[in-house]
């Protein structure tokens, strides 16, 4: 098992080491010329020069990748063109917001995603309605998911709120960011709540579209596993419908359902974006939105970066998850 | 405990524990209603085991799964009749009473033990689920005779043998002490050695506990071995049921007797064609009106056809269901089978199994023209053990010549080679040594075990078959002859090119296997097990068919089975394998007669059969992971000598002294 985690670590580290080898690629081959972003358009033709002294671009390609790795290493992104900042400082204040609401998508999608595949498999009343909620639940956008939540439950309803992360003035700030947790960690449960309430619409929008991908498939999966061979011995061992479902088919299930779990994590990254924008959420979606008009090539890369080691180290968990869940995987 | 509620609450269950009452059961296919039980009454009563034997078809699992109260289906099947296990209602009582006596009163082994156990969860926790306790669950891992109980209750199903996995299963099955145990075709999938190991420790285990078994199998000498009665089930009804003995020496059911008959064993004639049950079990959508047996029986009347005969009482404790009277029935099965009923005298004539005598004269006289060379051939597979990439030594240096026309068969365990070798000759393995020299016919074929998943399932028979004719550039029209010529070779009429795999039954699929594979005649017919999950009458079918095709065609076959008696009937000279090497090479019948290498010595005494006791060596197969030095026989072998497992020492095969054309890889045939 610690050789098996040794080697999927390796490998989602070639992974990120070959994207960041894409992102400066993309970067010196981009229009946008970094010295001139920098100093704007009326700068002399010396300070230009002193800048790429300055900055190394006059060295050599290999060169140049291989101290921009070595910020990386040292958490350097860059500095932003738009915000004259550090690309990590930026992102320091915005990917809190992003992080828990992805996580808490995330959470969401697989808690829903279990109650469908079993709401729908187990003989119950209430079966057929989860199998429709299965079939249609995939063709309702994220955007319009929240939309529509924005129409009913603040609206309407005024159940929930619709913009923003928290209602309180002075949210306490750390050591996770998530204010949920922080909130608790402060002492203060009524902020963990308020974020909660803040939280709910964006993140149930985000997680609807992968609960029914990841639920399909481990319906499909149950299915199966109920008619093995080994649910029969288990029925004959006189074990109750609940001890064979819980005990023996889910874990034998959960192998494909794990796989579209890590495949789901990479589009809730680009739902996550548009939920954002419309829940008025202060995270990386924003930041995006308002990088990408300026041709803030730094900030893009950044945010490109996380995003994409957050997708390999997702990707890396269920490999190890799915090598504990089936022994055979790791023999 | 339990025995003691039973006992005092219910006097009556005293003699059976489970009681079956005219039942019936019918599942619903869309508009077919598939009648798998009709009327069926038996009792198993506590303390025996009752054999309960049948083809496919015949109803016998779903019988044993209504004994647990857990028919499966959905729709539910209609049922009728009544089942009761220790005086508790498993038809029609209520899930958790059903669930109940499975928990207390019942258990249960199952056919396959690597699908039977859940592949994900560790073997102690398995058992642990049925004996309630870890100290209990070691305790039955001991009773069962698992070396090294203590350990083996971390490991997971995959890291275990077949034969300890179903160990496991019947620990889990005798967990609690039930009254009885339904045993549905536990050594079926198992190694002939193994499966004697198996029916010991049933035996035993029923004389320690004193529990009651029903004993599922479609194999008379399995049943034969451990029953104390046996039920005879034909298409879903009782033929038979009667004590062991007198079923099986003097049958009152021409079924019964038909199928002691066309089993085969060590004593089976090998000069003839293999006695066969002509036609197949009826549709159970729409059975016979009258005795179902009927269309198939040799001694059939007019009005077989027309009532449906009851298990009467011939004799104290002997029921059959058939009009004739018991001492016409063994007369007729006496002496000798109806022939003529059976097969015609030319067909006879050609369809001997093995020809020794039928060889080319030419053979005799100067070196035989060869079909296939196998020059010290090895073979290893890397795969992963634990943590480590292994190798697996499937071919250690094995050396073979088939004639032109010549059948040999290849005899030997799982994890001999012998499927390897064949993947080898037939160019589907490359391998690491040696060198396979073809003749200069068409290249070999092979058919495989399961006829069913080696068929393309969308592809019409008609095209898998014409698929081989591709390179011949025939017109469609000549195509379609060609095909439909094989079809007939095999015996199948023309209709069948246009029916797709999943309609025909399993013989057919057989059939269909080697009409593809004949129909460009190949100098080599490889067989992998063809015959091994084929009911006994079918198997016999599909044995003479072999055989006959081998005749006209003029192929050599190679044929790979782990049933010696099969080896007997369909070769002229049978090899041994064990651990990747030949251990024993020589003529059919004498290999069989006097075996000369301890392992095929042992492999004989193990086969099932009928009157006689096998007995099974103990401990496991060798692991052709890490193969023992020297002989890798020594571990297992009751003769060995500490010169045996020298690494040095590399058993070869050597002529026995005064024969020509046996051979045998022992340290005593060197010494002698």
């Amino acid at each position: 098992m610690i050789q098996l985690i040794a080697k999927r670590l390796a490998a989602a580290a070639v992974i990120v080491l070959a994207l960041t080898a894409v992102m400066f690629f993309l970067q010196k081959i981009s229009p946008v010329d970094p010295v001139h972003a920098m100093l704007g358009p009326s700068a002399s033709p010396a300070a230009i020069v002193a800048e790429q002294k300055r900055l190394g671009l006059d060295r050599p390609f290999l060169a140049q990748y291989g101290s921009y790795l070595n910020g990386l290493l040292h958490g350097n992104l860059g500095m932003s063109y738009r915000t004259r900042r550090p690309v990590s400082t930026d992102l320091g204040s915005f990917l809190p917001a992003t992080a828990e609401l992805s996580v808490y998508a995330l959470i969401f999608a697989l808690i829903l995603a279990v109650i469908l595949a079993l709401g729908s498999t187990l003989r119950w009343p209430g079966s057929s309605v989860f199998r429709l909620l299965l079939i249609a639940g995939a063709s309702a956008p994220a955007f319009l998911l929240g939309i529509v939540g924005i129409l009913i439950f603040y609206s309407k309803l005024g159940w929930l709120p619709a913009t923003g992360r928290t209602s309180v003035l002075n949210p306490p700030t750390g050591p996770t960011g998530f204010l949920t947790i922080d909130g608790l960690l402060h002492g203060e449960p009524s902020v963990t709540f308020d974020a909660f309430r803040h939280l709910l619409m964006p993140a149930l929008a985000v997680a609807a579209i992968p609960a029914v991908s990841i639920g399909r498939v481990l319906r499909s999966s149950l299915i199966g596993q109920m008619r093995a061979d080994y649910v029969r011995t288990a029925r004959a061992k006189g074990l109750t419908e609940r001890q064979v479902v819980l005990g023996h088919v889910l874990r034998n299930s959960v192998n494909a359902a794990l796989s579209m779990t890590g495949l789901q994590v990479g589009l809730m990254f680009s739902g996550v974006v548009v939920i954002e924008e419309i829940f008025g959420w202060p995270g990386i979606g924003q930041y995006m939105a308002q990088s990408i008009p300026a041709a803030d090539f730094p900030a893009i890369s950044g945010v490109t970066l996380l995003l994409g080691a957050g997708y390999v180290a997702v990707n890396t968990i269920v490999d190890i998850l799915q090598a504990i869940a089936d022994p055979r995987i790791n023999a | 405990m339990t025995t003691l509620d039973t006992a005092a609450s219910q006097p009556d269950t005293m003699e059976a524990v489970a009681r079956v009452e005219n039942l019936s059961i019918t599942f619903r296919r869309g508009a077919l209603n598939i009648q798998a039980v009709r009327g069926v009454s038996l009792e198993v009563r506590r303390g025996e085991i009752l054999g309960l034997v049948g083809e496919s078809g015949s109803g016998k699992s779903v019988l044993g799964m209504s004994l647990l109260g857990l028919l499966p289906g959905e729709p539910a099947p209609v049922t009728s009749g009544a089942v009761t296990v220790c005086g508790k209602d498993m038809l029609n009582g209520s899930a958790g009473l059903r669930r109940a006596v499975r928990r207390q009163h019942l258990g249960a082994v199952f056919q396959d033990p690597m699908t039977s156990l859940n592949p994900t969860m560790r073997v102690g926790r398995q058992v642990i689920e049925a004996a309630g306790s870890e100290d209990e669950a070691v305790r039955l891992l001991r009773a069962v005779g698992i070396p090294d109980a203590t350990r083996r209750m971390a490991s997971f199903p995959h890291e275990l043998s077949g034969g300890l996995r179903q160990r496991v299963m019947i620990a889990m099955a005798i967990a609690g002490r039930p009254a009885l145990v339904i045993a549905d075709e536990p050594t079926t999938a198992l190694d002939v050695m193994v499966q004697a190991q198996v029916l010991a420790l049933l035996r035993s285990l029923r004389d320690e506990i004193g529990c009651s078994f029903l004993m599922i199998t479609h194999d008379l000498g399995v049943a034969a071995q451990i029953a104390d009665r046996i039920a005879v089930l034909y298409a879903g009804r009782i033929a038979e049921l009667g004590p062991t003995a007198t079923v099986l020496h003097a049958a009152a059911h021409p079924y019964s007797a038909a199928l002691t008959r066309s089993r085969l064993s060590l004593s089976s004639e090998r000069g003839r064609p293999l006695v066969t049950l002509p036609g197949e079990v009826p549709d159970p959508a729409g059975p016979p009106p009258g005795c179902p047996f009927e269309p198939r029986c040799a001694l059939a009347r007019d009005e077989c056809s027309v009532t449906m005969p009851e298990p009467v009482e011939v004799a104290p404790g002997h029921l059959s269901a058939c009009i004739l009277p018991p001492g016409e029935v063994a007369a007729a099965f006496a002496p000798a089978p109806p022939a003529s009923r059976i097969t015609t005298l030319d067909e006879a004539a050609a369809d001997v199994p093995a020809a020794p005598a039928g060889r080319p004269a030419s053979a005799a006289a100067a070196e035989p023209a060869v079909a296939a060379r196998v020059q010290d051939v090895a073979k290893t597979f890397r795969v992963k053990s634990g943590r480590r990439r292994v190798g697996l030594q499937a071919l250690r240096g094995v050396s073979l010549q088939v004639a032109e026309g010549e059948s040999v068969a290849i005899v030997g365990e799982s994890g001999s080679g012998k499927s390897t070798m064949l993947r080898v000759i037939a160019g589907l393995e490359r391998a690491d040594r040696g060198g396979i020299t073809l003749g200069r016919g068409a290249g070999p074929q092979m058919v495989f075990q399961d006829a069913g998943a080696s068929l393309t399932p969308w592809l019409t028979v008609g095209a898998l078959i014409g698929e081989r004719l591709r390179h011949a550039h025939l017109g469609a029209a000549q195509r379609g002859e060609r095909v439909e010529e094989a079809l007939a070779h095999v015996g199948l009429p023309a209709h069948v090119a246009r029916a797709r795999a999943t309609q025909l039954s399993g013989g057919q699929r057989q059939r269909v296997a080697l009409a593809r594979a004949t129909v460009v005649p190949p100098e080599v017919l490889l067989c992998d097990e063809p015959t091994s999950a084929l009911d006994v009458s079918l198997a016999a079918v599909v044995l003479n068919l072999v055989a006959r095709l081998r005749r006209e065609l003029g192929m050599a076959v190679l044929f790979v089975t782990h049933d010696l008696s099969v080896a007997r009937v369909v070769a002229d000279r049978i090899a041994v394998m064990y651990l990747g090497r030949i251990v024993e090479l020589g003529p059919a019948e004498q290999v069989v007669a006097s075996p000369q290498h301890p392992y095929t010595k042992a492999l004989v005494r193990a086969v099932p059969d009928l009157g006689v006791t096998p007995a099974a060596l103990p401990g496991e197969p060798a692991s052709p992971l890490d193969p023992p030095p020297g002989c890798a026989f020594n571990p297992r072998c009751p003769v060995a000598e500490p010169a045996c497992a020298d690494p040095d020492f590399l058993p070869r095969l050597i002529k026995l002294r005064g024969e020509q054309d046996r051979t045998v890889a022992c340290i005593r045939a060197e010494v002698n």
